[in-house]
């Protein structure tokens, strides 16, 4: 019987800015396939940092600890690379695009992925019928995919647009940065929806959150409290739930 | 008497070069060393180098042939006291609740007409020769500031002939609540030419607000040049109203150094003279400066205006704003060119200008020159420019309510320049600036 | 419309099968001695057997060009041409290249590589001299009856002046004069050859022209002249250029293209230039100045003006609209990339004077390295163009810091019912936006190409379908290096 090889397995990561505030200081974590975790933590406490780290983002220096993606070091691949291994960072902030056209780019993105793994690339036709599957699913208005990527996209559709590039790109690990924030309850259930269709045995989930919202609607099933730039409770869904009550100030001086 | 230099002397300058030689002894006499040294040198470069021609660049949009073909040497040193005519004119343009007033009557200081008592301490205010007498460590590195010594012909020849003109000094940590107001006459007594040199420097952290106007009666030339200091954290505001005579040649230069995190509000209108320009010069030295460089020009019958801007981000994090607008009735000639240039360096740079304009009528003529030189690639800077009648819609709208079309066209007109004079912090200032408006506007299509 | 991607396939295939016709030199005294004078003016129309009248057109010109200077710009650094130091005319076949690939700079190879040029057209363009390698005879006898079943005329300046002299005459330096400017005059002394077509009243023309399969007799290109004229009604769209880097011992280029479109004609003309770019240090490379401008004589007519241009150690050009004709359309598209060393001025001119005259103008400037683009624009509205409508969009991208953006436009406007908007940006590649990409798995390289692509759509769309996939091949190849 082989043993499992985690997907994402971090070990006292430490990890700074440019101008060398250390933010990360010390992130143990432990991510199996199959798996969806929520990482919670108040502001400032090193949430997004996490998420910039482990996609790759210039700006950040890794000064201790390690990451092991699929067994393979994930800090030692440029940005690129670890998208094309499956890596998938949905952004907080999606950013604009000024001409570059939203099916052009998913369908570029989809096939540099794809030859990466040395798997045949989509033709025009095949690409259109995968889009129009899923753009249902997230109830994505067809000429939305002809404007320019996120040009002009409210709060909501920049959110959806992010949800529907992970469902055709069909990531091994997904990253959700605050997917939830600036959403209506609307959109965040059609968003929720969106994730949860992802669920796989094959694949693993992370959420970084804030709020409790989104926990409502895609249950994870390991929940973790970032403050300080450190894990400091981790607990199943119950724990979001008391966060959600008492605030953060419930773990005192943690940090 | 004719001077002697050893070099080639532009024809149109040897005029000058003599007046300046057979000038006014009494005044020399007063002028420190260092001040008669800066005059001979400021002299002989204006006389290497003419009056522009309109192959320069900065210069292509003006006629300033009758300049070349009649010489308007300086007005004499004798000050008279101002007459009933410029009292008059004093009671119209000036603001009707003066704070503190300021009046120079052609190129000179009028104390008889000015009021200055109650300055805050912390506060100098008074004429440029005053200055240069009492307190020359204020006012002389400013005066030999490097920043003449390029190719200005009309700044040189003001280094040469100033007489006067105005210093306001403010010490850092002081907010003047009210603003300075100066007014610029000229009698029409004199003829000829009336050169001012005039500082303002904001100490850190200060504010201050100036507002000045010219005017004058009759025929002259008034070739004003203005330096603006901000240190750094200061804050100033400087609204200029240009009501020259209708036979009155103005060309005003204005430079700004801003140091960090300074702010400087710059609203200039130019409503009468027969010929204006008014250049802006400003410098962003230091880091995160805001410059708002906002005015208007309205013309009409044979009247020609330039306002020409120059901004230069030499220092990261700079926002500049401006915001043009010009009209041109009759046959009047307006031209707008704006550079704004972004050193290497300089990142984060955010500049945006603006320039709208009416042409009213079919012997109109504006011509508009946005620029940008960009050498830093994190910056965001852009700029507009639009030429273009009323809109029909608008003036339609407006009849249908039962208003007539030349009411109409007034109204659109006055709306569209007033979007600029809206930027004008000062409520009073705003007012009086909107007053002023009203009444040129009143005359416009003639 | 299929028409220009028929053409070029047919030039590749016939390239492919072999060759019936070798090439035709026929070479009695080879070049003019160095040097510019009258006598170099009459050698050059003599050996080409001009008509007298001609002969005098040059000579008007020349006499011009001597009483003018060279132009100076503030922002570009020219090292002194020494015009009596060339050589103003010499035979088509010159044995000077090299003798075969293994001597052609890899570097170039590898750019013809990256641009999916064939074989067999990468010698002729890296100028090995090789007897047959492309026979452009064949293919224009091919094209030329075709065109000339509908009454158009399409062949070289010297051809036309030979077998239509009187359309020549009646329309040679009406648009561009002999003394427009320094190097409009010098071209009018001097120049070798350039296309000349003519498209008759209401008739469109079925296929892109193009120079593309003219690329060894051009070889001479340095003084081209072009002539076009779309007569009322007409349409004709003609492709300049060619994407591969064109070498050239010549330093110097300096063209003239005149366009003539009369009533509810319409000329669209597209330019996709490479131009060697000299080494990294800007060694070597080519100076283009070209005047180029378009009349709309008649009513309603339309002129548009597409470029991508890129290389080129100096670019000058400015191809401009005259707006005669009441209705008449202005329309110029372009993108100009500097890289490493390299300097670009370019920009257009639009002057108004019928009523109711249109004009739209896109320019993209993309600059990276140490390249300097200047966007300089002219828009004139004069007293009589009544109703007369401009738009400007000119936006500048700035990959790294080292690199420069100019924009100089000038609006001029003498009539009150005229409406002119100009609008400038300008910005770099984000770093979000950068990260973005990657994070979906592109390369930066791609990344980089995909924003830029994204940033010149509205210029690469108005270009024939053939030219648009090569310009964004050369969009990615000219970038190359410029960013990590």
């Amino acid at each position: 019987m082989t043993a499992v090889v985690p997907m994402l397995e971090i070990r006292d990561l430490h990890a700074q800015l440019a101008d060398g505030r250390e933010i990360l200081q010390g992130i143990d974590l432990s991510v199996n396939s199959g798996e969806v975790h929520a990482i919670m933590g108040p502001n400032g406490s090193g949430k997004s940092t996490l998420a910039a780290v482990l996609a790759g983002r210039d700006g950040y220096e890794v000064i201790a600890g390690e990451v092991a993606y699929l067994g393979r070091d994930l800090l030692a691949m440029p940005a690129e690379e670890r998208a094309r291994e499956g890596l998938f960072l949905a952004f907080q902030y999606p950013v604009e695009l000024p001409g570059v056209n939203n099916m052009y780019f998913l369908r570029t993105a989809i096939n540099a992925q794809r030859r990466h793994r040395g798997e045949p690339e989509l033709d025009a036709g095949q690409f259109l019928r995968a889009v129009r599957a899923k753009l249902k699913l997230l109830e994505i208005d067809q000429d939305l995919l002809q404007r320019a990527v996120n040009v002009g996209f409210s709060g909501g559709e920049k959110k959806r647009n992010e949800i529907f590039q992970m469902a055709m790109l069909e990531p091994r690990l997904a990253i959700l940065d605050e997917t939830d924030s600036g959403l209506d309850i609307d959109a965040l259930k059609v968003v929720a929806h969106g994730v949860n269709q992802q669920r796989a045995p094959d694949r693993a989930i992370v959420m970084i959150t804030h709020y409790q919202r989104l926990l409502g609607y895609v249950e994870p099933d390991h929940v973790h409290v970032l403050q300080g730039g450190r894990i400091v409770e981790s607990g199943d869904k119950d724990l979001a739930v008391e966060l959600e009550r008492s605030g953060y100030g419930l773990l005192g001086d943690a940090a | 008497m004719s001077t002697v230099v050893d070099f080639p002397v532009k024809p149109e300058a040897r005029p000058y070069l003599d007046a300046f030689g057979s000038g006014d002894p009494g005044r020399r006499a007063r002028d420190p060393d260092w001040l008669a040294g800066h005059r001979k040198r400021s002299l002989a470069r204006f006389a290497e180098l003419g009056f522009p021609s309109r192959r320069s660049e900065a210069w292509r949009y003006l006629d300033l042939r009758g300049l070349q073909e009649a010489p308007m040497l300086p007005a004499s040193a004798m000050r008279v006291v101002a007459g009933m005519a410029t009292r008059a004119q004093l009671a119209e343009v000036g603001l009707s609740q003066a704070a503190y007033r300021l009046v120079l009557v052609d190129g000179r200081l009028a104390p008889e007409l000015s009021a200055v008592e109650g300055v805050s301490p912390g506060v100098w205010l008074g004429g440029t020769a005053t200055a240069i007498a009492e307190r020359p460590g204020l006012v002389r590195s400013a005066i030999e500031a490097p920043a003449l010594d390029t190719a200005r012909p009309f700044a040189a020849l003001n280094a040469a002939f100033f007489a006067d003109g105005f210093v306001l000094d403010v010490a850092p940590g002081v907010e003047l609540d009210r603003p300075i107001e100066i007014v610029h006459l000229a009698s029409g007594e004199t003829g000829g030419s009336l050169h001012t040199r005039s500082l303002v420097a904001v100490g850190a952290g200060s504010r201050a607000s100036v507002f000045e106007t010219f005017a004058g009666l009759r025929s002259y030339w008034r070739n004003d040049v203005v330096e603006l200091r901000l240190a750094a954290g200061a804050e100033l505001a400087r609204v200029a109203l240009v009501e020259e005579a209708a036979d009155a040649l103005h060309i005003s230069e204005m430079l700004a150094v801003l140091g960090p995190t300074s702010r400087l509000a710059s609203f200039v209108m130019l409503l009468g003279g027969r010929t204006v320009r008014h250049e802006a010069t400003v410098r962003s030295e230091g880091e995160a400066t805001r410059c708002a460089l906002h005015g208007a020009f309205v013309l009409s019958g044979r009247q020609e205006a330039n306002i020409v801007t120059t901004v230069d981000h030499a220092a990261p994090a700079g926002e500049t704003r401006e915001v043009f607008k010009g009209v041109a009735a009759g046959r009047a000639h307006g031209a707008f060119q704006g550079r704004i240039a972004v050193r290497p360096g300089a990142q984060k740079v955010d500049a945006h200008q603006l320039s709208r304009n009416l042409v009213l009528s079919p012997r109109a003529a504006i011509d508009t020159k946005p620029e940008l030189e960009i050498y830093a690639d994190d910056v965001k800077c852009s700029h507009g420019a639009a030429v273009g009648d009323l809109d029909e819609a608008a003036l339609f709208y407006l009849r249908t309510r039962g208003i007539g079309r030349e009411e109409a066209r007034r109204m659109l007109i006055e709306a569209f320049v007033r979007e600029a004079v809206e930027l004008v912090g000062s409520p009073q200032l705003r007012e009086h600036l909107l007053s002023r408006l009203a009444r040129r506007l009143a005359m416009l299509e003639e | 419309m299929t028409a220009s991607t028929d053409t070029v396939q047919t030039v590749r295939s016939l390239s492919q099968e072999g060759y019936k016709y070798g090439f035709v030199t026929d070479i009695e005294a080879d070049e003019a001695p160095p040097g510019l004078n009258e006598d170099t003016i009459r050698f050059i129309s003599a050996k080409k057997e001009e008509p007298d009248w001609l002969l005098e057109w040059r000579l008007a010109a020349f006499r011009a060009w001597l009483k003018m200077t060279q132009p100076n710009w503030a922002k570009l650094h020219l090292t002194p041409i020494d015009y009596q130091a060339a050589t103003y005319y010499s035979a088509p076949k010159k044995s000077t290249g090299p003798k075969s690939l293994d001597e052609v700079d890899p570097e170039l190879l590898r750019t013809y590589e990256k641009l999916g040029i064939p074989l067999r057209e990468r010698e002729a363009l890296a100028g090995v001299a090789v007897d047959a390698v492309f026979d452009s005879i064949s293919v224009a006898t091919t094209f030329k009856e075709e065109l000339a079943k509908l009454g158009i005329i399409f062949c070289s300046m010297g051809e036309a002046v030979r077998e239509h002299p009187d359309l020549v005459r009646r329309y040679l330096g009406t648009v561009v004069p002999q003394n427009d400017n320094f190097f409009a005059a010098l071209n009018s002394a001097v120049f070798s050859d350039g296309s000349f077509a003519y498209v008759p009243a209401g008739v469109r023309c079925p296929m892109e022209l193009s120079t593309y399969f003219r690329i060894n007799a051009a070889k001479s290109g340095q003084f081209e002249r072009t002539l076009l004229i779309a007569d009322a009604g007409s349409y004709v769209s003609y492709l300049e250029g060619c994407t591969a880097p064109q070498r050239d011992e010549n330093q110097l280029h300096a063209a003239v293209v005149e366009l003539i479109a009369h009533a509810d004609a319409q000329i669209k003309y597209s330019t996709v230039q490479n131009w060697y770019p000299g080494d990294a240090e800007g060694r070597g490379g080519i100076y283009n100045f070209v005047t180029k401008r378009g009349a709309c004589r008649g009513a309603r007519a339309k002129i548009s003006w597409t470029q991508v241009e890129t290389g080129s150690a100096i670019t000058w050009k400015y191809p401009s609209c005259v707006l005669e004709g009441d209705h008449s359309v202005g329309e110029f598209y372009s993108v100009a990339i500097t890289n490493n060393c390299q300097q670009a001025d370019t920009g257009t001119k639009m002057i108004h004077i019928g009523k109711d005259s249109r004009s739209t103008i896109v320019a993209k400037g993309i600059s990276a390295g140490r390249g300097q683009n200047t966007y300089r624009g002219l828009v004139r509205v004069q007293p009589r163009a009544q109703g007369a409508r401009n738009h400007t969009q000119c936006d500048s991208l700035l990959i790294g810091d080292r690199c420069g953006a100019h924009t100089v436009p000038y609006i001029e406007v003498r009539n009150p019912s005229a409406r002119v908007e100009h609008e400038a940006t300008t910005s770099k590649i984000g770093e979000d936006q950068l990260f973005y990409c990657r994070q979906r798995g592109l390369s930066p390289e791609d990344a980089v190409s995909l924003i830029v692509n994204g940033f010149c759509k509205e210029v690469l769309k108005e270009l024939p379908m053939e030219f648009a996939v090569e310009a964004q091949k050369l969009l990615a190849v000219s970038l190359e290096g410029s960013v990590g």
